[in-house]
């Protein structure tokens, strides 16, 4: 059923868009705020693979971009890139460990946020926050990583359901 | 093993279309500066998003206040210093402010002037903030069917906060003062220089006055200019020079501004909708 499918996937756009910008988007760290959707395209791309990581990436970016003045399609372009990444390395790895999980948030999170900085000053945008976009990127990164223990069960969770039911052969 | 080939070739085929679609998208939004379809989808979030947002953020402000209390715990030290030194300072103060306000009312009556700010506004609640951290932006729980629309002005009761940039039905969002894309014409209080403060997304927004020689020292108070056309009325309170840098051979004195706005903890807000001159 993949209306049903495509109505989770945006329901959890949605459910973490909302709470990016109401309940963490008050929660700054040294004046970042956590990149709840970037935390969860490196979850759902770990789990569920590529595709589906690349898929929620780009809805997930696009809502972002709709909901701010910044250019439309950056964060969808940055989100995707980084969806498609995280699941095939993924894919490559064949034996997982604990840290993994929280590793894999850290570095897509880091490199997400240079992959868009470094996009957004092609383009003449300045990086807000006072900082330089390294440090915006390392502080995001361990803010994202901080909170992978306590969401990431839960997005693995809620992508689980957006898996396509196997047909018995 | 084929199987295996097909699906990777799928996923990328499916990649390759996605950033299609995206690089489309950036290409439209550029070629239509913000005024095009896109902008009008955005509201339509805006519009699905804005009565949820209110109602999470209502519902859950007390685990907000606490998960930004908990984030801020490092800096709080340093700010019960801050304010007890600013305490002191104002016990100061208060004593000069007595014959300052004889003064202003004696002032006030000679010009004419019956208060100094007549504003008609609009109260609105902070709803929640902009999902990027290369924006300050904040949502609001009025919108156009309330009278609040595009550029129009928001203050607090400390001062300036910034400007409406977009509106639907029952909700808005407001650039910053301290966004780097905002500007702000602005003088000094004490000789009336002019010039104008942008955002670099820090603590302190950058003041470019025009007059190279113009006087200014720390503390200095600097309000909105307001000039026929432009979006602040005059003589909202902007913040006070915290910094000045070292002249150079530009073409502006560049020294830096404190807003007296707190924008980690905005609430309460109002969006100016006229003067009362304009009535």
């Amino acid at each position: 059923m993949i209306w049903k499918r495509a109505l989770l996937l945006a329901l959890l756009v949605i459910t973490g868009l909302v709470i990016e910008t109401s309940v963490l988007g008050q929660a700054t760290l040294v004046g970042t705020k956590p990149q709840l959707l970037l935390l969860m395209t490196v979850a759902l791309a770990m789990g569920e693979g590529p595709s589906l990581g690349a898929g929620f990436g780009f809805t997930a970016g696009l809502a972002t971009d709709l909901m701010t003045g910044l250019p439309v399609g950056l964060t969808a372009v940055t989100y995707t890139i980084l969806g498609y990444a995280v699941g095939t390395i993924r894919a490559q790895v064949q034996t997982p460990t604990a840290w993994l999980p929280a590793a894999m948030v850290f570095t897509g999170t880091l490199g997400g946020v240079l992959l868009y900085g470094g996009i957004s000053l092609l383009l003449g945008q300045e990086a807000a926050g006072g900082r330089s976009l390294i440090e915006h990127s390392v502080y995001a990164a361990c803010y994202n990583a901080l909170l992978t223990p306590f969401l990431y069960p839960l997005v693995r969770g809620l992508g689980s359901r957006l898996r396509p039911a196997r047909a018995m052969r | 093993m084929m199987r295996i080939f097909d699906r990777t070739r799928r996923t990328r085929l499916f990649v390759a279309l996605l950033l299609s679609a995206a690089i489309v998208l950036v290409t439209i939004d550029y070629r239509t500066h913000g005024n095009g379809p896109l902008e009008a989808i955005g509201r339509g979030i805006m519009t699905v998003i804005g009565p949820v947002q209110q109602a999470v953020t209502r519902t859950l402000r007390p685990v907000g206040d606490f998960l930004a209390g908990f984030t801020q715990v490092p800096s709080l030290k340093a700010e019960i210093i801050k304010l007890e030194q600013e305490n002191a300072l104002l016990q100061q103060r208060e004593h000069q402010v007595t014959d300052i306000a004889r003064e202003n009312e004696e002032l006030r009556k000679l010009l004419g002037i019956g208060h100094r700010f007549d504003l008609k506004t609009v109260t609105v609640r902070v709803t929640g903030v902009g999902p990027s951290n290369f924006e300050n932006t904040v949502f609001i729980d009025r919108g156009t069917a309330e009278g609040v629309r595009r550029d129009l002005p928001v203050i607090s009761g400390e001062g300036l906060v910034g400007r409406v940039v977009e509106a639907s039905a029952h909700s808005a969002r407001v650039l910053l003062v301290i966004d780097p894309s905002s500007a702000v014409a602005a003088r000094l209080a004490s000789n009336g220089q002019t010039g104008v403060i942008s955002g670099k997304g820090g603590e302190q927004v950058q003041f470019d006055l025009f007059n190279v020689d113009a006087p200014v020292s720390l503390q200095d108070e600097v309000l909105t200019s307001g000039y026929r056309g432009g979006v602040y009325p005059a003589g909202i309170p902007i913040g006070t020079v915290a910094r000045l840098d070292p002249k150079g051979s530009a073409l502006t004195r560049r020294v830096w501004v404190r807003p007296y706005v707190d924008f980690t903890g905005l609430d309460y807000l109002l969006v100016v909708t006229g003067t009362g001159a304009t009535r």
